[in-house]
């Protein structure tokens, strides 16, 4: 189970509002290698992890992605807070407006919904380990992508973070998956 | 900054060490530096979580102050910051 903590793993401060920026970002929410993604990827995977090293870190890999769903939820709040439909217009994010107002709802940036099928859950663990791996690194480019699309330090500061714990991610599944290879062999399964 | 944004900063940058360090633990729960570091940042932190609760209210439903309402609701939520605690726009 969970507890909720009134914080955000790293600080969302974002003073300008910039409503295109928040639209970009909404991938990070509800796309293909967002953050709801990656954490129902890890959540439902971590069943069928076969040692008691791999349950964890799946289990609290997991668990910090929806922290960084919270994350990225906030900054899309924070730059389209407040602003007025006429700009929204002029930004051109006025389709975005007529299906959610200025709500945070999990889509990617083109307004397709959430889905499931952006991931995985098989009962082999080396399958699942290594399409975790994929997702840090197709997480960790679509931060790249989106670090280029702003100058603003308040949106790029908790950009790097996010980034650099895809890197974090990516080094902790490679372990993972080294550990469920020694037991397996250990146990001659193949 | 304020001093209640700086306060909650604090114990963010602890509470975030602690959770980098949970990960490595768990693929490395033999590393003795790491859990020695573990334990000093949780220290850190609880002492830093006592003085904000008790100053600016719960971080966690299971801190309980002695008043007569249920302080929990009170403004502001995380994604309401723009700028520090001081200018929360609602
Ligand atoms: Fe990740």
């Amino acid at each position: 189970m969970w507890y909720y903590e009134k914080k955000t793993q790293y600080p969302i401060n974002i003073k300008k509002p910039d409503p295109r920026m928040a639209v970009a970002i909404l991938t990070q929410y509800g796309g293909p290698n967002g953050e709801l993604a990656a954490s129902l990827r890890y959540l439902s995977q971590r069943f069928s992890m076969p040692t008691k090293e791999t349950k964890a870190i799946l289990n609290d890999i997991g668990t910090e992605e929806l922290a960084h769903l919270e994350m990225i939820g906030s900054m899309v709040h924070q730059l389209m807070d407040k602003v007025s439909p006429q700009e929204l217009e002029k930004l051109h994010v006025d389709t975005m407006y007529a299906i959610h107002g200025r709500a945070v709802y999990p889509s990617d940036s083109n307004g397709v919904p959430f889905t499931a099928a952006y991931l995985e859950s098989m009962e082999d663990p080396i399958a699942n380990l290594n399409e975790d791996l994929a997702a840090e690194q197709k997480a960790r480019a679509t931060y790249e992508y989106l670090l280029k699309l702003t100058d603003d330090p308040d949106v790029i500061d908790p950009l790097r973070f996010l980034r650099e714990r895809e890197v974090v991610h990516y080094q902790r599944f490679g372990e993972a998956l080294r550990i469920v290879q020694e037991t397996m062999g250990k146990k001659k399964f193949y | 900054m304020d001093e209640q944004t700086t306060l909650l900063e604090q114990i963010m940058a602890y509470d975030f060490a602690l959770y980098d360090l949970q990960l490595f633990l768990d693929t490395h729960p033999s590393d003795e530096n790491a859990l020695r570091d573990y334990k000093m940042a949780l220290e850190q932190s609880e002492n830093l979580r006592k003085q904000f609760q008790s100053k600016y209210g719960p971080l966690n439903a299971r801190y309980l102050p002695n008043t007569t309402c249920w302080q929990w609701i009170n403004d502001p939520w995380p994604w309401d910051y723009k700028g520090g605690m001081n200018n929360v726009v609602l």
